[in-house]
């Protein structure tokens, strides 16, 4: 385009914005490279960052850090716009977009050097994320179900496929709009009925034959939802949501990890090019072992340090990482448009 | 010491007043519109129409817009229907009632639209409220029906976030309509129906269009309820949000969303035409 293109247009808009914003430094950072923006999720984990991670950052660097809730793609978003001044300093990723932040050279090489407790992550965690970033936690995506409703539940994702779609059961699977069911549903049930990320027909052919007795959900408390009110009888759904249903009272719910193994769904961490210095420290009191246990515990996820003692209790309900299906993120990354694409045509929303 | 006659103070010119308004209006909405409506026109770094040709000769996507027209379209008439007898029987018959009906009309606007929606989920389950009294109390039915995830299921959540707005429309004008002209149509031999459909019908046309422009336009952009309800609908806004959340390919989304935008703006000058037309 010549003329008026879209960045010049932005450009022009920002430089405006910029100049009325000359006038109120209180909108800015008060204290430049002493507060940190870092995300979180909202509900309990905002909770949980901010006591496990906020707080001991803020006791040993006397730093403060402020806690920005959203979604990775919102804040990968907002990192692509303004790589120069990125408004986040520390960012929560799904490992897919971890991929895709890393490939766009907008996130930063990490090191032991400058975090001591990287050194305790498993090294496939981090090459996971091209070294441009680590898991903090994991879930497992498998079978979640309802006791009552399901006193003999499948064991593997194919007696699964074969047993709703029989109309034993009504299963609530997670719908195309959520954004990791290409990972959590697409390459999982492909990769367990013989195909894989270069073959998702099996997938399909699964999802047609179960389509009489399939209700999606569009984020994880329309999951639980759907079994409370009975609209399903069982899905694919995270261990640690699951437990924490269980915890908060529907002890009527229960997870099994199916035998080809479930989805390793894996929160990534990130910080962006131009970040302030001190998201290293912030990053380290995240990897830290004491730090993620306490994490773990008001999670209900398993998280990435080695060194970390889970309590009886968690103990019993965490999968280690290498039972789970280590699912080819950056393949699936390539995939993901083209599978998406063909659910909508076939499938539809 | 002399007091010299102080000089008229100066008089702020009008625009003023509405420049705080238009700065927001610019900053937020007008050039925001213009950033999208321009990135949707940009492949890499050059202009480009492929999206808009990939999006209007492929008929899958086709069909996707004409299913979000065709359902904006179908919620309009809906709440049309119901809400007009609603909005008369408000007007002419409620009485000191009125105001407790405009309450219960406005009632569900102030619960969150999410929260409504859940409490379709919950109502309309298989083993919700009305199943329940379907087939274990009342013993109607053997096995409870298949609700929710349904097209009329999905319609009726919407009918019932936007029927207020219908109401509320047609309220308004049928108020303002003297009744003299009514009650002339009789005397001079005019049935009760003939006067409705000649007389306060055409002269309630602005209600229902404006009501229709309303309901029109929040249904054109719906996303959540269709979201949470399900019902297999494939409209624009659910796409948009896919091409954040699951594609990244907001280019595409940027598309989606000038076409969704041409839509709502072309349907709204054919309503605001046919208003006109009806001599209102």
């Amino acid at each position: 385009m010549t003329g008026l293109n879209r960045r010049r247009f932005l450009q022009t808009g920002t430089a405006g914005a910029g100049l009325m914003l000359a006038g109120s430094p209180g909108l800015l950072r008060a204290q430049a490279g002493q507060v940190l923006n870092v995300t979180a999720y909202g509900g309990v984990w905002e909770t949980a960052v901010r006591e496990c991670f906020v707080a001991p950052f803020e006791t040993k660097t006397g730093a403060r850090a402020t806690v920005s809730l959203g979604a990775p793609a919102q804040w990968l978003a907002q990192v692509e716009a303004s790589p120069q001044s990125p408004p986040l300093d520390v960012l929560i990723m799904s490992p897919d977009l971890a991929i895709v932040a890393a490939q766009s050279g907008l996130m930063q090489d990490l090191t032991v050097n400058r975090i001591p407790n990287l050194a305790k992550i498993p090294q496939e965690f981090t090459d996971a994320c091209l070294g441009k970033g680590t898991y903090l936690d994991y879930g497992v995506a498998g079978i979640t179900y309802n006791k009552d409703m399901v006193p003999n539940p499948p064991r593997s994702i194919a007696e699964f496929v074969d047993r709703v779609s029989a109309g034993e059961f009504v299963a609530s699977v997670p719908s195309i709009s959520y954004a990791i069911t290409p990972i959590m549903l697409i390459w999982t049930m492909a990769e367990a009925l013989g195909g894989g990320v270069d073959n998702v027909d099996p997938f399909f052919e699964a999802m047609e034959r179960m389509r009489d007795n399939l209700v999606f959900w569009g984020g994880p408390n329309d999951f639980f939802n759907h079994l409370a009110s009975g609209e399903a009888d069982l899905g694919i759904y995270f261990d640690g949501r699951t437990w924490n249903h269980y915890d908060e009272g529907a002890t009527w719910i229960d997870f099994i990890n199916p035998e080809e193994g479930g989805a390793l769904t894996a929160v990534a961490v990130q910080i962006p090019n131009n970040a302030n210095p001190l998201a290293f420290d912030y990053m380290n009191e995240m990897l830290d072992a004491e730090n993620q246990a306490r994490f773990a515990e008001i999670m209900n996820y398993a998280v990435t340090n080695v060194d970390v003692v889970y309590s009886e209790k968690l103990q019993a309900r965490v999968t280690p990482w290498q039972q789970t299906a280590f699912p080819p993120y950056e393949a699936i990354g390539a995939a993901r448009n083209e599978w998406v694409d063909r659910w909508n045509r076939e499938i539809g929303m | 010491m002399s007091l010299a006659p102080s000089s008229a103070p100066a008089r702020m010119p009008g625009w003023l007043l509405i420049l705080p308004a238009l700065l927001f209006l610019v900053a937020f909405f007008v050039l925001p519109l213009i950033d999208n409506s321009l990135r949707s026109f940009e492949v890499g770094g050059e202009f480009s129409l492929g999206r808009y040709i990939q999006l209007l000769t492929d008929t899958f996507y086709l069909g996707v817009i004409v299913e979000t027209v065709v359902l904006s379209t179908a919620v309009t008439v809906i709440c049309a229907l119901i809400g007009y007898p609603v909005a008369y029987y408000l007007v002419r018959h409620a009485g000191r009632w009125s105001g407790l009906i405009v309450f219960l009309l406005i009632a569900p606007l102030l619960t969150s639209i999410i929260m409504r929606t859940y409490g379709w989920q919950v109502l309309f389950a298989r083993r919700g409220l009305v199943n329940t009294l379907l087939v274990q109390d009342l013993g109607i039915l053997e096995r409870p029906l298949q609700l929710l995830n349904t097209p009329g299921i999905a319609i009726a959540a919407l009918v019932h976030v936007l029927v207020p707005f219908m109401v509320l429309s047609i309220a308004t004008v049928l108020q303002g309509i003297d009744q003299r002209l009514e009650e002339g149509a009789q005397m001079l031999g005019a049935s009760r129906w003939r006067t409705f459909l000649e007389v306060t019908l055409p002269l309630s046309a602005d209600g229902i269009g404006t009501g229709a422009i309303l309901v029109f336009m929040i249904a054109n952009g719906s996303f959540v309820t269709l979201v949470l309800l399900g019902g297999g609908f494939q409209t624009l806004p659910l796409f948009i949000y896919q091409q954040f959340t699951t594609t990244r390919d907001f280019g595409m989304a940027s598309t989606m969303s000038t076409i969704l935008l041409v839509i709502a703006m072309t349907c709204l000058y054919l309503q605001l035409r046919l208003v006109r037309r009806a001599g209102v």
